[in-house]
């Protein structure tokens, strides 16, 4: 009978995961990995068990990765757990299982369809991170506080977070992720970290503090006044800032269309 | 000239923004600098666009002119003497503070400071060089800056401005004399080549000194480019693609941009473009551009004295191989990176992809798709294992007719954009009419 490991939504419950279902030795097509909290219908004729975090396995799959495939192997992995993808618990054991095999060269195998699978999330969640290192837009609160709101369809923050903290290391910045309500905080010059928030209590004050941010009026008119009237094309406008980043930009909020 | 001191700053924001657009040098790519404590910003060398505006081109700079008084009279120029249009110019004080506010909301990836020329070239290019050390040195700005060097103003001027920035451009605007002498009678060709072999030199010597000394201070670490107006005078294709390839060559410039000619001007020595800017023309040498720069191609195998224009009907590179179907189909297996580079449908990306993932076994068809090769143009010039994906006959006629196909609804969208409208099945089933596609040479 086929067991499906349930694991916590997680980098650390999907490792977890990982490594229950591969020391069970009931054998890889006995065992799916699925994420807990995906209100999906259970599969008939299946056992199923749940997998706690478990820091010390979790670590133990990461050093069996980096040792015995290869560091971009693990990157990957990592970027992977992070991904949109509902089956990306399942995708990354399958992936490991041709990586324990093949040993660092499987980074390259696109033509298995395990490694591309992978190989796909990570462009996906890569490119979305990309965007966002230039669409995210901070709104000054008092105390010079900056704060952002994004909606990403991946969980980008740890991936978006070094790029910030660079950038911006002597300002105060936090980053705040609606659809998974977390977020970055980063106290000026000193490391950033990830906190859980359930409290919305603030979005009124951002709402209200960027109403009242002149420089935000300031780039509203000029990204106004460098557009060329001759040469409009809301198409090739829409291909590199797809609408659902305009939500949460400032220089959009009367509508997602130019006027 | 009406010269306006009393406005507000959202008021020059307008207006020095207005008058900046028709520039192209809008990315802020080429080098990468980490960040420093203290300082804000850092700098990307891919480039970060932070928003898109309606003509659907990036917005990544903060592009401003410092002011748009000029002594010039150029023909094409917004900003032209004789022009009756409300003149103002920024304080270095408003320029610095504009860019870091816009920074620190993630507005913006840097300043990119055009100007006017203002009484004297020395007197403009001075005022840039305080903005620039300002914004620098006062506020510790780290990010990117671009920056115009005004033809004819003192080299020194423009080396102390080069220490300051990241990128410095000087205008073609005009790729021959002659277009320059009608159109743009106070500059020469010159005035303009001076100082972009200087900071050629620049350069070049800076590498000499960073290689000696490690702290020295970088001069225009991101290189220098360039921009061509498209149009506006009689060159064709071959013409501005020999130049721009000069340039590459004996100016070392990082890019060369071209500009889709747009009359903000009535002037009897400006042609009329009935169909709107050549925006295709642009597209075609920004592809040709690209082949230049990253598949190693050269302008003499792309156009020639009697092919001088680019086909509006077929992207460049597919062109080219269909007048070189000697060397294919290529095997996909085998082929070297630089064969592979020369395929349609093929990209840096995935010639790079391919080559890493045949050392593990042979690729097919559904492999190549996957790793990111645009099939649809690929297939008549490719083999896997010896096979091609379809019957397809070697010849230049059944392909072109295949490719043609494809590529012209993506010159109907280019031709035709921002005329939007539901697709209608009666209407879209004809092909479009050529001459509908303005200003376009077949």
């Amino acid at each position: 009978m086929k067991t499906v490991y349930l694991c916590e939504n997680s980098v650390e419950g999907i490792l977890s995961g990982v490594y229950a279902a591969w020391t069970s030795r009931k054998g890889h097509e006995n065992v799916k990995l699925e994420l807990m909290g995906d209100g999906d219908t259970m599969e008939l004729f299946c056992q199923y068990e749940e997998v706690p975090v478990n820091a010390r396995n979790a670590d133990k799959v990461v050093q069996a990765i980096r040792g015995k495939i290869s560091e971009e192997a693990y990157i990957a992995v990592y970027k992977a757990a992070l991904s949109k993808e509902r089956d990306r618990g399942d995708k990354i054991y399958r992936f490991l299982i041709y990586g324990f095999h093949f040993g660092a060269k499987i980074v390259h195998m696109l033509q298995v369809k395990e490694v591309f699978d992978i190989f796909q999330m990570c462009r996906n969640i890569d490119n979305e991170t990309h965007l966002l290192t230039g669409f995210v837009r901070f709104v000054e609160m008092e105390g010079d506080l900056l704060v952002s709101r994004i909606g990403p369809k991946n969980d980008v923050l740890v991936l978006l977070a070094p790029h910030f903290m660079d950038r911006l290391s002597g300002e105060s910045w936090v980053i705040y992720d609606e659809n998974r309500r977390k977020a970055v905080l980063h106290p000026a010059f000193r490391p950033w970290f990830l906190v859980d928030l359930i409290s919305t209590e603030w979005e009124e004050r951002m709402k209200k503090a960027s109403d009242e941010d002149e420089y935000e009026a300031l780039f509203q008119r000029f990204r106004k006044s460098v557009s060329i009237k001759e040469r409009t094309n809301p198409v090739c406008q829409r291909n590199h800032m797809p609408l659902r980043y305009r939500a949460y930009m400032p220089e959009f909020s009367h509508g997602l269309k130019d006027s | 000239m009406l010269i306006q001191e009393e406005l507000s700053v959202q008021e020059k924001l307008e207006i020095l923004s207005d008058a900046a657009k028709y520039d192209v040098a809008c990315t802020s790519s080429g080098v990468d600098r980490k960040g420093k404590a203290g300082a804000l910003g850092n700098t990307t060398a891919a480039g970060i666009c932070h928003s898109f505006s309606a003509d659907g081109r990036c917005i990544s700079l903060l592009k401003i002119l410092f002011t748009n008084q000029c002594i010039y009279d150029c023909k094409y120029c917004i900003n032209r003497c004789s022009n009756d249009v409300v003149r103002t110019a920024f304080t270095p004080e408003e320029v610095c503070r504009l860019t870091i506010q816009f920074y620190r909301r993630n507005y913006i990836e840097g300043l990119f400071l055009s100007s006017g020329v203002l009484h004297s070239a020395d007197y403009t290019m001075d005022l840039i060089y305080q903005t620039l050390k300002k914004l620098r040195e006062e506020y510790h700005f780290h990010g990117y800056i671009h920056v115009k060097a005004i033809p004819g103003a003192d080299p020194v001027l423009i080396e102390k401005t080069g220490f300051l920035a990241d990128r410095m451009s000087i205008n073609l605007e005009l790729p021959t004399a002659d277009g320059l002498k009608k159109l743009a009678p106070g500059k020469s060709r010159s005035k303009i080549l001076t100082p972009m072999k200087q900071i050629q030199k620049g350069i070049a010597a800076n590498r000499y000194e960073l290689m000696e000394y490690e702290k020295a201070p970088s001069f225009v670490p991101a290189g220098q480019s360039t921009q061509m107006i498209v149009g506006a005078t009689g060159e064709n294709d071959f013409q501005m693609m020999m130049v721009a390839e000069a340039l590459y060559q004996n100016y070392d410039l990082k890019r060369v941009f071209y500009s889709a000619f747009v009359p903000v001007n009535q002037d009897s020595s400006l042609p009329a473009l009935p169909g709107g800017p050549p925006l295709l023309r642009e597209h075609r040498l920004y592809q040709a551009d690209w082949l230049m720069r990253f598949y190693g191609f050269q302008a003499g195998e792309l156009l020639s004295e009697d092919r001088p224009n680019f086909n509006v009907l077929l992207d460049p590179k597919c062109d080219w191989a269909l007048r070189h179907l000697e060397l294919f189909p290529v095997e996909v297996n085998k082929a070297d990176y630089y064969t592979l580079l020369r395929v349609p449908g093929m990209g840096v990306k995935s010639a790079k992809r391919i080559i890493a993932a045949r050392r593990n076994g042979p690729l097919d068809f559904d492999a190549l798709k996957k790793i990111g090769v645009v099939l649809k143009r690929a297939l008549y010039f490719i083999t896997c294992s010896g096979r091609m994906m379809y019957p397809v006959k070697i010849e230049e006629d059944y392909i072109s007719s295949h490719l043609v196909g494809e590529e012209q609804r993506k010159v109907w969208e280019i031709g035709s954009a921002g005329t939007f409208r539901q697709l209608s099945l009666f209407d879209d089933m004809n092909v479009p009419a050529l001459a509908d596609l303005g200003g376009v040479r077949l």
